[in-house]
C-alpha cells in the first residue's frame, strides 16, 4: 500500500470539498442569516487541513494504484469528507452534537436523506444549501468528480472509480476513464440546470429550486422543508419532480447514449425495460389499493400520489407527499420492498439495482429449468449479452452479503430497543440510502430518537449502501491490509 | 485522435499503452477474455471483447470516426481482412499492418490504395535483420539508432566496472566536446537525461550521440570499438536465424547456425553456400564448446523460446563468446536482462512498436525514437524561427529539465553542441527528452507533437 500517495489524493479531495464551501457561503452572505462565519470556518478549516497534507506529501513521481491504494482512498476520502461536511453544523451550532453532525453529513453525501433535525425550517440558509450541496456532490460521486478534474491520474482513476461505481458491469462510456468522468458529470449538470428552471418556472422560489434539484438529481431526498414536497401541494412541483427522480435512477451511460444519438439503445435496454415495468406495476397495484381504502378523492388523487411515492422511494430519493404510514398495510409492504429494489445500475440511486434483481432472477430461472433438462446448457443473458460467470458469482455474493448485513442490523437495532417496524424500515432505509423508514422513523418523524450506537450503526450502512458494500467490507479484512 | 488496435497481444498492448498515455482515446479489440481483462486492469483505455474481423464490432467501436487502424494480430489473415474491412468502413483512415508471410510482402500491389490500402506494413522478422546487421557494424553497442539518414547515430552501450567511463563525472568528459554527448543514461528501471553533475556508472546503459563519420574514433578513445565481427554461432533457425543466415551468407564470415530440428537444417543447407548449419541443441555446453562457442565473436540467440535464448547467450559468454545478442519477447524482462550481464537485447515487438509511432508522429516532428520502455524519446525536428530555442547560446536556452539537445544538423554540417552554440532558423536538432517534460518540450519548439 501506497501510503504517502493515498494521503495526497484523500488531501486533495479535502481540499476541493473546502473549496466547494464558497458556494454555501455566498448564500449566507446574501441572506445575512448568520451563518458566514461558520461556513467560512469550515471552509478555512478543510482547506488549511486538506493543503497541508497536499504539500507535505507532493512532489510524487509515481502514479501507479493498486486496487488496494483505490479502495482505501475511496474509503478514507468518504469518512473524510463526512468529517469536513460535519464542519459547518458544528461551527454554526446548528447541529451541535459530533455524532447528529455526522449522521447528517453522511446521509447527505451518500444521498440517504435519512435526517436528525426535528425543525429543519429553522436552520438557517446557508446550512441548508450545504446541506442540499453535500448530497449533489456525493450523488455523482466526489470521487468520480475528482478523477473528472484530476485526468493525471490516468488509469489510476480506473481504480478508484471501479471502487466508487462498483456497478456489475463497468461501463467506459469513452477510452480515457478521465473522459468518461467528465461526460457524467456534464451529463449530471446539465439535468441538474434544467431542473432548476422547471422548478421555478411552477413558482418555487430560487432557493428551495436549487436545494431541491440538489436533492433530487443524486436521489438524496433532504430537503428545506419539514413537509418536503409535499409543503407545496403542487400537481406541477410534484410532476416535475417526479420526472427528475425517474431520471436520476437511471443508467447514466444512457443518458449519455441519448445525447450521442442512440435512441434505439436507450429503449432496448434490458435494465430500462425492467425497471419501467416495475415501477409502473407497483403504482398500479398502490394506486388500486389507495383507491379501495378511500384515502384519497378520486383516482387520480390516489394515482398521484402513489406514483410520486413509489418513484421517490424506488429510486431512493426519499421525498414524501404523503403520510404513507396512514395507508393500508399493502401499500406499506410494497414500498418497504421497493427500498431493496432500488434504481438501476449506474444511476445515483442505491439499493440493490434492477439489474442485479433481474439477473438473479434469471438465474433461478436457469437452476429451476436445469432441474426439467438436466443436460441443458445455460447462459444467464442480459438482453442479448451474456453475462460471465464471475459476475454472476459477484452478484449472488453482493445479495447475499446485503441480506446477511441488513438481518444482522436489524437484530441489532432491536436489541437497542426499537420497535419491529421501526428497526427493520430504519436498516432498509439506510442500507438502500433511500430515506424516511416506517414506524417511529417514518416520513412524518425523524432520527433524532435512535440511540446513540444505532446512528453509528446507521452510518455504516449508509456508507456499505452507497460503495456497494465490497468496498467497504474489504477493508475490514486482515489480508487487505498485509504487505 | 481515436485509434482502433486489434489485437492485444505485446505489440498491441504497448502500443495502446504508449498512446494512451499521451492521451489519444485508444479502443483494444481482442478475442480472449483474459487479455482484456488484463487491459481493463492496466490501461487507461476502451476494451472489446470481439473479432477485429468482424464488420459490426469494428463498427461498435466506432472505426467510422477512427482515424488510424493497428491490426497487431499473430495471423497476417486476420490483419488483412481487418484492414480490408476499414477500408470499406472508412477511406480515410490510416492502416498499420502487421505481416510476416514472405509471399504476401512480394505483393507489393495487395496494399496499394486499390485493394487493401495499407499505409503502413509492419514485418518483425526483417526489423530484427535489420537490427543485428546494424548491430554488427558497431561491435559493442546494445542499440544503434539513425538519425538524418545515418549521418548522425545514437548508439548505446553497457558500461562494464573496467571501462575508461566508469565513475566519471559528465563535467569531466569536457575533452570529448563537440564530438560526442550523452543524451541519456539507463539504470535499472529508469532513465536519466543526464546533465554536468551526473556520474557513470558500472552497469549503465548509455546512450551516446555522435557523428558517423567520427565515430571510429570516438569510440576507440574509450575502448569500447571493438574487433570487427569474424566469427558468429547463430542459434535458432527459424524465421529470423534463417534470414540472418542467408544475410550473412554472402559475407566472408565464419558462420554457423545450430537448430534442433532435422529437416529444417536439411532444408538450410540446401539453401546456404558458405555457414555451416550443425543440427543439435543450442544449449547445450558440450555442443557450444565442440563448435569453440568461447573462441567466438558473436552469439545470436534467436530460438523461438525466449527464456532459453538468455541461457543460451548466458552461457556462450561464459565459454568466452565475446559478444552476444539475445532476442527476448516480452517487453517485462528488458530492464532486467543488462543486469544478469547480457550486453546486446534485441526485442521485436518493440521493434514493431518503435516502427509505428515513428510512422504516425509526423508534422513538424520528423522522427522520434522511444527509449527502453519508452519513458524517454530522441525527437528529431526543425528548429523554427519563432521558438525560443534559436539565436541564443544554449546555456541561456531554458531547457526544461529532463531534456537536453543531441545534435544539431547544418546543411552538411553536423554540431554536436556545447553551452555556447546557437541554434540557427532552420537547423535539424536531435533531442532527448523524459516522456513527462513532452508537453514542455512542444511549447518550447512552438511545435505540436501532431500525428500524421
Amino acid at each position: 500500500m501506497n501510503y504517502r500517495l493515498i494521503a495526497y489524493l484523500v488531501a486533495v479531495l479535502l481540499f476541493c470539498i473546502g473549496l466547494s464551501m464558497t458556494a454555501p457561503l455566498g448564500v449566507a452572505l446574501y441572506y445575512g442569516d448568520g451563518s458566514a462565519p461558520a461556513l467560512l470556518g469550515s471552509l478555512l478549516l478543510t482547506c488549511g487541513a486538506g493543503g497541508g497534507v497536499f504539500f507535505r506529501t507532493r512532489g510524487q513521481e509515481d502514479f501507479y494504484l493498486s486496487h488496494r491504494d483505490g479502495v482505501a482512498i475511496v474509503t478514507l476520502g468518504w469518512l473524510a469528507a463526512g468529517l469536513a461536511a460535519t464542519l459547518p453544523y458544528l461551527l454554526s451550532a446548528t447541529i451541535p452534537d459530533f455524532t447528529n453532525a455526522y449522521f447528517e453529513s453522511i446521509s447527505g453525501l451518500t444521498t440517504t436523506g435519512s435526517s436528525i433535525l426535528k425543525d429543519i425550517e429553522a436552520l438557517p440558509p446557508g446550512i441548508l444549501f450545504w446541506r442540499a450541496q453535500t448530497q449533489w456532490l456525493g450523488g455523482m460521486g466526489i470521487i468520480v468528480l475528482s478523477i473528472a478534474i484530476l485526468p493525471f491520474l490516468g488509469i489510476g482513476g480506473m481504480q478508484l472509480y471501479k471502487a466508487e461505481t462498483p456497478s456489475p458491469v463497468v461501463d467506459k462510456l469513452t477510452p480515457r476513464i478521465s473522459d468518461t468522468a467528465q461526460a457524467l458529470w456534464k451529463i449530471y449538470i446539465v439535468l441538474t440546470i434544467i431542473e432548476i428552471f422547471l422548478l421555478m418556472a411552477g413558482g418555487m422560489n430560487w432557493f428551495d429550486s436549487i436545494c431541491h434539484t440538489f436533492t433530487t438529481m443524486p436521489t438524496g431526498g433532504f430537503s428545506p422543508k419539514n413537509a418536503s414536497i409535499g409543503h407545496y401541494q403542487s400537481v406541477y412541483i410534484d410532476f416535475v419532480i417526479l420526472l427528475f427522480m425517474f431520471v436520476a435512477g437511471m443508467n447514466f451511460s444512457l443518458h449519455y447514449k441519448l445525447v450521442k444519438g442512440n435512441v434505439r439503445q436507450f429503449f432496448r435496454d434490458p435494465e430500462f425495460r425492467s425497471y419501467l415495468f416495475i415501477t409502473a406495476a407497483i403504482i398500479l397495484v398502490i394506486t388500486i389499493d389507495l383507491y379501495g381504502a378511500a384515502i384519497y378523492k378520486g383516482i387520480f388523487e390516489a394515482c398521484r400520489y402513489a406514483a410520486f411515492q413509489v418513484v421517490s422511494i424506488m429510486t431512493t430519493t426519499g421525498f414524501v407527499t404523503a403520510d404513507f404510514e396512514q395507508w393500508p398495510v399493502l401499500s406499506q409492504q410494497l414500498l418497504l420492498l421497493c427500498m431493496f429494489l432500488g434504481s438501476m445500475a449506474g444511476s445515483t440511486g442505491g439499493g440493490i439495482k434492477i439489474m442485479r434483481i433481474v439477473l438473479l432472477i434469471k438465474h433461478c430461472y436457469l437452476e429451476i429449468f436445469r432441474i426439467i433438462h438436466p443436460h441443458a446448457t445455460t447462459v444467464v443473458k442480459l438482453g442479448e449479452i451474456p453475462v460471465p460467470q464471475t459476475i454472476m458469482r459477484s452478484i449472488w455474493g453482493f445479495f447475499l452479503l446485503y441480506v446477511g448485513i441488513y438481518i444482522v442490523a436489524t437484530v441489532a437495532m432491536a436489541a437497542l430497543g426499537l420497535d419491529m417496524i421501526s428497526s427493520i424500515s430504519a436498516v432498509a432505509t439506510c442500507l438502500g440510502n433511500v430515506g424516511p423508514g416506517l414506524g417511529s422513523v417514518g416520513p412524518m418523524d425523524n432520527f433524532s430518537g435512535v440511540p446513540f450506537p444505532g446512528k453509528w450503526l446507521l452510518i455504516f450502512c449508509m456508507l456499505l449502501g452507497r460503495l456497494e458494500i465490497y468496498t467497504i467490507i474489504v477493508m475490514l479484512m486482515p489480508g487487505f491490509w498485509r504487505k | 485522435m481515436r485509434v482502433i488496435i486489434i489485437g492485444a497481444g505485446e505489440v498491441g498492448y504497448h502500443i495502446a499503452k504508449k498512446l494512451s498515455e499521451e492521451n489519444q482515446e485508444v479502443v483494444l479489440i481482442d478475442q480472449d477474455p483474459a487479455k482484456i481483462r488484463r487491459i481493463n486492469e492496466n490501461l487507461d483505455v476502451q476494451s472489446f471483447l470481439g473479432s477485429g474481423t468482424s464488420p459490426h464490432a469494428l463498427r461498435s467501436v466506432g472505426i467510422e470516426e477512427a482515424e488510424l487502424l493497428v491490426a497487431a494480430t499473430d495471423s497476417d489473415e486476420a490483419n488483412l481482412i481487418a484492414c480490408l474491412l476499414a477500408r470499406n468502413l472508412n477511406r480515410h483512415m490510416v492502416k498499420v499492418a502487421r505481416v510476416r508471410n514472405r509471399e504476401y510482402l512480394q505483393e507489393q500491389s495487395l496494399f496499394s490504395k486499390d485493394l487493401l490500402g495499407v499505409d503502413l506494413l509492419i514485418n518483425t522478422r526483417d526489423m530484427m535483420v535489420e537490427t543485428i546487421l546494424g548491430l554488427m557494424e558497431v561491435p559493442g553497442a546494445s542499440e544503434v539508432i539513425d538519425f538524418v539518414g545515418g549521418k548522425v547515430k545514437m548508439v548505446s552501450f553497457l558500461i562494464s566496472g573496467d571501462s575508461p567511463l566508469a565513475g566519471k563525472k559528465l563535467s569531466d568528459l569536457k575533452a570529448y566536446e563537440g564530438n560526442l554527448l550523452v543524451g541519456a543514461i539507463v539504470r535499472g528501471h529508469k532513465i536519466v537525461i543526464p546533465s554536468g553533475r551526473d556520474t557513470i556508472q558500472p552497469h549503465d546503459l548509455v546512450y551516446f550521440v555522435m557523428k558517423k563519420t567520427e565515430m571510429g574514433d570516438s569510440l576507440a578513445q574509450f575502448n569500447m570499438a571493438n574487433r570487427p565481427m569474424k566469427n558468429i554461432i547463430i542459434v535458432g533457425a527459424g524465421e529470423t536465424g534463417m534470414a540472418i543466415a542467408k544475410a550473412l551468407d554472402e559475407r566472408r564470415l565464419n558462420v554457423k547456425i545450430i537448430d534442433q530440428d532435422g529437416e529444417r537444417c536439411k532444408k538450410l543447407a540446401g539453401i546456404l553456400k558458405r555457414v555451416i548449419v550443425i543440427r543439435g541443441d543450442g544449449a547445450d555446453r558440450d555442443l557450444l564448446r565442440e563448435e569453440n562457442a568461447g573462441a567466438m565473436d558473436l552469439i545470436i540467440a534467436v530460438t523461438g523460446d525466449e527464456e532459453s535464448n538468455v541461457l543460451i547467450s548466458l552461457l556462450a559468454k561464459e565459454l568466452g563468446a565475446r559478444r552476444s545478442i539475445t532476442r527476448v519477447s516480452k517487453l517485462s524482462y528488458m530492464s532486467v536482462v543488462s543486469a544478469v550481464g547480457l550486453d546486446t537485447v534485441i526485442n521485436p515487438r518493440m521493434a514493431a512498436v518503435r516502427a509505428i509511432l515513428q510512422y504516425i508522429r509526423r508534422g513538424r516532428i520528423l522522427s522520434v525514437a522511444p527509449l527502453r520502455e519508452e519513458q524517454a524519446e530522441a525527437i528529431e525536428a526543425e528548429a523554427l524561427e519563432t521558438s525560443d530555442i534559436v539565436n541564443t547560446p544554449l546555456c541561456r536556452v531554458n531547457f526544461p529539465p529532463g531534456a537536453i539537445l543531441g545534435a544539431i544538423v547544418r546543411g552538411e554540417e553536423i554540431i554536436i553542441p556545447q553551452g555556447d552554440t546557437i541554434v540557427l532558423p532552420h537547423d535539424r536538432i536531435i533531442i532527448f527528452a523524459l516522456q513527462q517534460v513532452l508537453p514542455k518540450l512542444e511549447e518550447l519548439l512552438t511545435v505540436k507533437l501532431e500525428y500524421f
